[in-house]
């Protein structure tokens, strides 16, 4: 795993408060507790954390489908240009 | 449908106390919650100046989950008190009567710290804001958290009236009682001003004292700054009767107007006009049985002001009853100053004790009414006015009654 896999994981799991065990690739997204504010949360403290801007439009739906955190990560490093 | 309207839950925070016991005991014993602080924004800026602020506050956040994390201090403060508000009640939302309760919840401004914070991440730091920064700043986040929180689905918006904001928020959700729109109520203020940038906006206005609030002295020298949350569980007085509810008191008046006259200057026609008003439903009184919680702010304008209305109101009256500012304690609240309030006016019915104006020395001509100077005092109080008289010339007066 990269080192922005790793601070990406370590950002989501901040916000996985549904979880009792560490967050990984093939977690489900829905088993995370996060709600309707943690998407825009994560993507903040992403970008503040790795200072890299990651355009996102919650109307856009651009994070498609996600099942898992591994979707999660490689949908804000696409946005972001770091796939 | 004409309900009698009561208050059955009380809740509160400001600097002289974490919750209603306390605030009330440091009421009693004419605490003074003033000191001189300092508020910084980054490195660069800060204010020092005399201010009523809540400490300790940040220690007590995780026990309002995760929810509150994320909120505005005003909104914190808010919920910490209605927290307290429907443990004190006892009352079962889960039972059906969320369905039909109102959440109102007033304040001045909103989330000033969110606001004062995205400002200088923004302009000295070139950084984004926070992305729940609206959330956090809109003055009905209150009042939108406790419909979460609590499960209430009746009427839930938030009231701006500058220094009215509280007790127009409790004199509308008691009228909802009143008129069937809601069942019960989740009623008060918030406001958390205490920031760099909202104190160097005050002390634009030449208006604060730099030392002490001293209401109706004849040295006083202005307003001194708070911040709190106070919260009221207002019910149907049948219904609250029917479940054994304690009560506190009748909501027996409610008097709102508008001086129409001056964005500043009180007008003695305004305040005496609410007061009648609230004074109109609540049947005979005897003046000894009557406390005056005043606004009081301690201003040179307001208090003659307001003594003037007090006379115009009650005639003779007025030499019997007794007023107290307990601004002098905890601070202007400004949006929530009607709240607290509130909140001290019913707890001197309930104990039959009239909490004090303190800082008071010296007599002046222009307030000639017994203000229970510096000490409480043991007094039956069978009816009690709280006095609101806002920026922008907005009244609002509430009449609680013994039932």
């Amino acid at each position: 795993m990269s080192d922005m896999d790793q601070q990406l994981l370590a950002i989501i799991k901040e916000h996985a408060i549904g979880l009792t065990s560490d967050p990984t690739r093939e977690t489900l997204v829905t088993d995370l507790g996060i709600d309707s504010f943690s998407i825009v949360e994560i993507i903040y403290e992403v970008e503040e954390k790795l200072g890299i801007e990651v355009p996102f439009n919650a109307n856009e739906n651009a994070l498609g489908d996600m099942k898992t955190v591994g979707d999660l990560i490689d949908a804000v490093k696409k946005l972001a240009g770091k796939e | 449908m004409s309900r009698r309207v009561v208050v059955t839950g009380l809740g509160g925070i400001c600097a002289t106390g974490a919750n209603v016991p306390e605030f009330w005991d440091n009421s009693k014993k004419a605490v003074c919650g003033v000191s001189v602080r300092t508020l910084k924004a980054g490195d660069e800026y800060s204010i020092t100046l005399p201010i009523a602020p809540i400490d300790g506050f940040e220690d007590r956040l995780a026990e309002f989950g995760r929810d509150m994390a994320r909120a505005d201090r005003f909104t914190q403060l808010a919920i910490a008190a209605a927290d307290e508000a429907v443990r004190d009640a006892g009352v079962d939302f889960a039972s059906g009567l969320g369905r039909r309760t109102a959440a109102i919840v007033g304040t001045g401004i909103g989330g000033q710290t969110t606001f004062d914070a995205a400002y200088l991440a923004m302009l000295k730091h070139g950084r984004k804001p926070h992305p729940l920064s609206i959330l956090k700043i809109i003055p009905n986040a209150p009042a939108s958290h406790m419909s979460i929180r609590y499960g209430l689905n009746g009427p839930a918006f938030a009231i701006s009236s500058a220094c009215a904001s509280g007790a127009h928020a409790i004199g509308v959700a008691a009228d909802m009682i009143r008129s069937g729109a809601a069942d019960a109520a989740l009623a008060g203020a918030s406001e958390a001003l205490l920031t760099y940038g909202a104190m160097e906006t005050w002390k634009a206005m030449h208006i604060m004292s730099d030392e002490l609030c001293r209401p109706f002295s004849k040295n006083r020298k202005g307003l001194i700054i708070g911040e709190g949350a106070g919260v009221l569980v207002l019910e149907d007085f049948a219904a609250a009767k029917k479940r054994g509810a304690k009560i506190y008191a009748e909501l027996a008046g409610f008097g709102m107007n508008a001086d129409g006259k001056d964005m500043i200057n009180p007008a003695v026609e305004g305040a005496a006009g609410a007061m009648k008003t609230a004074l109109s439903t609540v049947g005979a009184f005897d003046p000894a049985g009557v406390y005056i919680n005043a606004h009081g702010t301690g201003t040179l304008l307001n208090d003659p002001t307001e003594s003037k209305a007090i006379r115009d109101v009650f005639a003779a009256g007025a030499d019997s009853l007794v007023v107290s500012s307990t601004k002098s304690m905890h601070g202007h609240l400004l949006g929530a100053a009607g709240a607290i309030e509130a909140i001290a006016t019913l707890k001197a019915m309930e104990t039959g004790v009239v909490p004090p104006t303190i800082n008071y020395d010296e007599p002046d001509p222009a307030c000639d009414l017994d203000y229970c100077p510096n000490e409480a005092r043991e007094q039956r109080i069978d009816l009690a006015l709280s006095n609101s008289f806002a920026f922008g010339g907005l009244n609002a007066v509430l009449a609680f009654r013994r039932v």
